[in-house]
């Protein structure tokens, strides 16, 4: 047996902070939670508070200048969480705005001290931080300084067995406070306002003893409160709660629902794939995404769809919105502009889980793009890689959709260069043939198999979509105006073809 | 009867300033007095004398000036409008889990517990 000691780590209560933190809250640590006004330091702490707060673990809530505290009360009972039966049963409100505008920090932690040990609190919040800093600027001569008093504080903290925690404004690079390093932990809250959407992020920059979700995790605050969405980890080390719950790769294949489109691909498509299927608007790509729901739905395999574009009922064959109704597929359909990708995948991870889903849909990348938060854009790709290498590890089959901008110059596959990213590739264009817009489509790429190279020409009906034969006759098909190639060519131009 | 007053609003100001401030107490208080003096308008006079002292012993003062019976008025109006405007402010469960030692308190408590 190990004689060390054993951390506790608290539930924060706060969804998806303590896969942030590494785990929880360790029991007896001192932390701070720092940042700009507005931020949600304070719901943070509240939400933590009510969570954590019984008779038997009882907490202290010290409140200095700053907000003043009627306005705390009035504006934090609106959060779910905010549970009045606790106050002054396990919640203790402490308001020590007199002492602390004497600038005498002895007299702030006599009070502190002398409110600690006749309540024994097992939670200590003091909020605000800043406040206390910048009433130090007042203090009279020969009493404690204010850095005297933090480490002071810090270090009775522990001593009186309490988890705590100290609320406070800016966190500049430049001037660390020095109460940074006593800290154990340090919880950054941050609003990026980018045009019309705001996005709230946090940052553990500091958790003694554990190792914490690197980067800055968004978050988001509703009725109910405060509720975190971790980066999505490849390889998650708590394996127990991700496992797989498709098949994970295997060498088997999954129908795609389409006619024609299996022999294609060589035989479907591999399970545990993910598949572009790129094409201008109009081309038949949700089509074709629908009809790959549609047949696992028909095999018994649930599904999940992130919709971004086309409201599902709009679809011309199955539809989407048939098998949601039916519950065989689960629907996240969004058009809300401020996502981080992280939420998205948070929803669709669980959806996945609760669908018991093997087959999943986004629909589209373009517009998926188009609802991230601007702040989010620049990492679009590197997201959208660690959004594919999540599901495939969940050996869910992956469809997802991309607007292609029909030129006929060159030949592209999507626009954010995502199409490394995944593991096979479908075309879709546009041509002109005898006066009329017909539409081919090719299968570019499946990673590790043989596949067709044809371009094949192929209709939407309303059974469907139905391919055609392949255009050997014609050349320059992906120029966008073919030409019937002359006999002797005609063979050159499948060589070339191929 | 003008020192029962004065232990119940010691009793309100003792379970509030810890939570809400000494000085977010008087607030409160002076706001209530105010609207007090609406209807008891020897009220307002006192509560336009220096802001220094504290508002209590002002209030017995006045309260010791005027015949029993409306004095009683008075303070049992002071303390339904001060209780009325803390609901507004965070609420009727929160208000009255803050001042139920006040209610649970020797004087004034039969009527008060109506007036929630």
């Amino acid at each position: 047996m190990s004689d060390k000691v054993t951390i506790c780590r608290l539930a924060s209560g706060v969804p998806g902070l303590d896969a942030t933190l590494g785990g929880g809250l360790p029991e007896f640590s001192f932390n701070l939670i720092v940042g700009p006004p507005g931020s949600g330091k304070t719901t943070l702490a509240h939400q933590i508070m009510f969570a954590l707060a019984t008779k038997e673990r009882p907490a202290l809530f010290f409140t200095v200048l700053g907000e003043p505290p009627l306005k705390m009360l009035r504006y934090q009972q609106q959060f779910a969480f905010f549970d009045s039966q606790k106050i002054s049963e396990s919640i203790r409100f402490v308001n020590l705005s007199d002492e602390v505008s004497t600038g005498n920090f002895d007299e702030v932690l006599a009070r502190i001290t002398k409110e600690v040990e006749a309540y024994s609190p097992g939670l200590v919040f003091v909020d605000s931080f800043r406040s206390v800093m910048l009433e130090a600027r007042n203090q009279p001569q020969g009493t404690l300084s204010l850095q005297q008093f933090i480490q002071q504080l810090g270090i009775h903290l522990s001593g009186w067995q309490a988890t705590s925690f100290l609320i406070g404004e800016y966190l500049t690079n430049s001037d660390p406070h020095p109460v940074f390093t006593v800290a154990d932990g340090l919880i950054s809250l941050d609003q990026s306002i980018h045009r019309n959407s705001m996005v709230r992020q946090m940052q553990v920059l500091k958790m003694r003893g554990q190792a914490t979700r690197p980067g800055m995790q968004t978050f988001r605050i509703s009725s109910a409160g405060i509720e975190v969405f971790p980066t999505a980890l490849v390889r998650d080390d708590n394996t127990a709660t991700l496992e797989p719950v498709g098949s994970r790769r295997t060498k088997a294949r999954v129908a795609v629902g389409v006619p024609g489109l299996d022999e294609m691909l060589g035989g479907g498509l591999p399970s545990g794939y993910s598949m572009l299927v790129a094409g201008p608007s109009g081309s038949g790509k949700t089509i074709l995404a629908t009809a790959f729901l549609a047949e696992g739905v028909r095999r018994g395999e649930a599904g999940v769809i992130v919709a971004f574009e086309q409201t599902p009922s709009q679809s011309r064959t199955t539809t989407i919105d048939d098998m949601v109704r039916a519950g065989q597929v689960g629907l996240i359909n969004t058009r809300s502009l401020d996502l981080s990708i992280d939420e998205i995948v948070h929803h669709l991870v669980g959806l996945i889980h609760k669908m018991k889903a093997k087959r999943v849909v986004i629909d589209s990348l373009s517009g998926f793009e188009l609802a991230v938060a601007p702040t989010f854009r620049e990492d679009f790709r590197e997201s959208l890689f660690r959004m594919v290498a999540v599901l495939s590890d969940l050996g869910v089959t992956i469809v997802m959709t991309s607007e292609l901008e029909d030129r006929y110059t060159d030949l592209r596959f999507s626009p954010y260069g995502s199409a490394f990213l995944t593991d096979a590739i479908i075309v879709q264009r546009y041509i002109e043939i005898e006066s009329h817009f017909k539409r081919v489509l090719a299968v570019v790429k499946v990673r590790g198999s043989a596949h067709s190279n044809e371009l094949r020409q192929f209709e939407i009906t309303d059974a469907g979509i139905i391919i055609g034969d392949p255009l050997g006759d014609y050349e320059g098909l992906l120029s966008g105006r073919a030409t019937l190639a002359p006999p002797p060519v005609k063979v050159l131009g499948r060589a070339k073809l191929r | 009867m003008v020192e029962a007053t004065a232990a119940t609003w010691r009793l309100v100001a003792a379970q509030l300033a810890p939570v809400i401030g000494a000085r977010g107490f008087e607030v409160l208080f002076g706001r209530a007095l105010h609207m007090t003096s609406t209807t008891f308008p020897w009220l307002v006079v006192s509560a336009d004398h220096g802001g220094s002292e504290s508002p209590l012993p002002r209030l017995e003062r006045c309260l010791a000036r005027q015949d029993p019976a409306t004095a009683a008025k008075a303070s049992y109006t002071l303390l339904l409008k001060f209780t009325e405007l803390l609901m507004t402010l965070i609420g009727e469960s929160l208000t009255a889990r803050l001042l139920a030692p006040v209610w649970a308190g020797p004087s004034l408590s039969s009527t008060q517990e109506s007036a929630l």
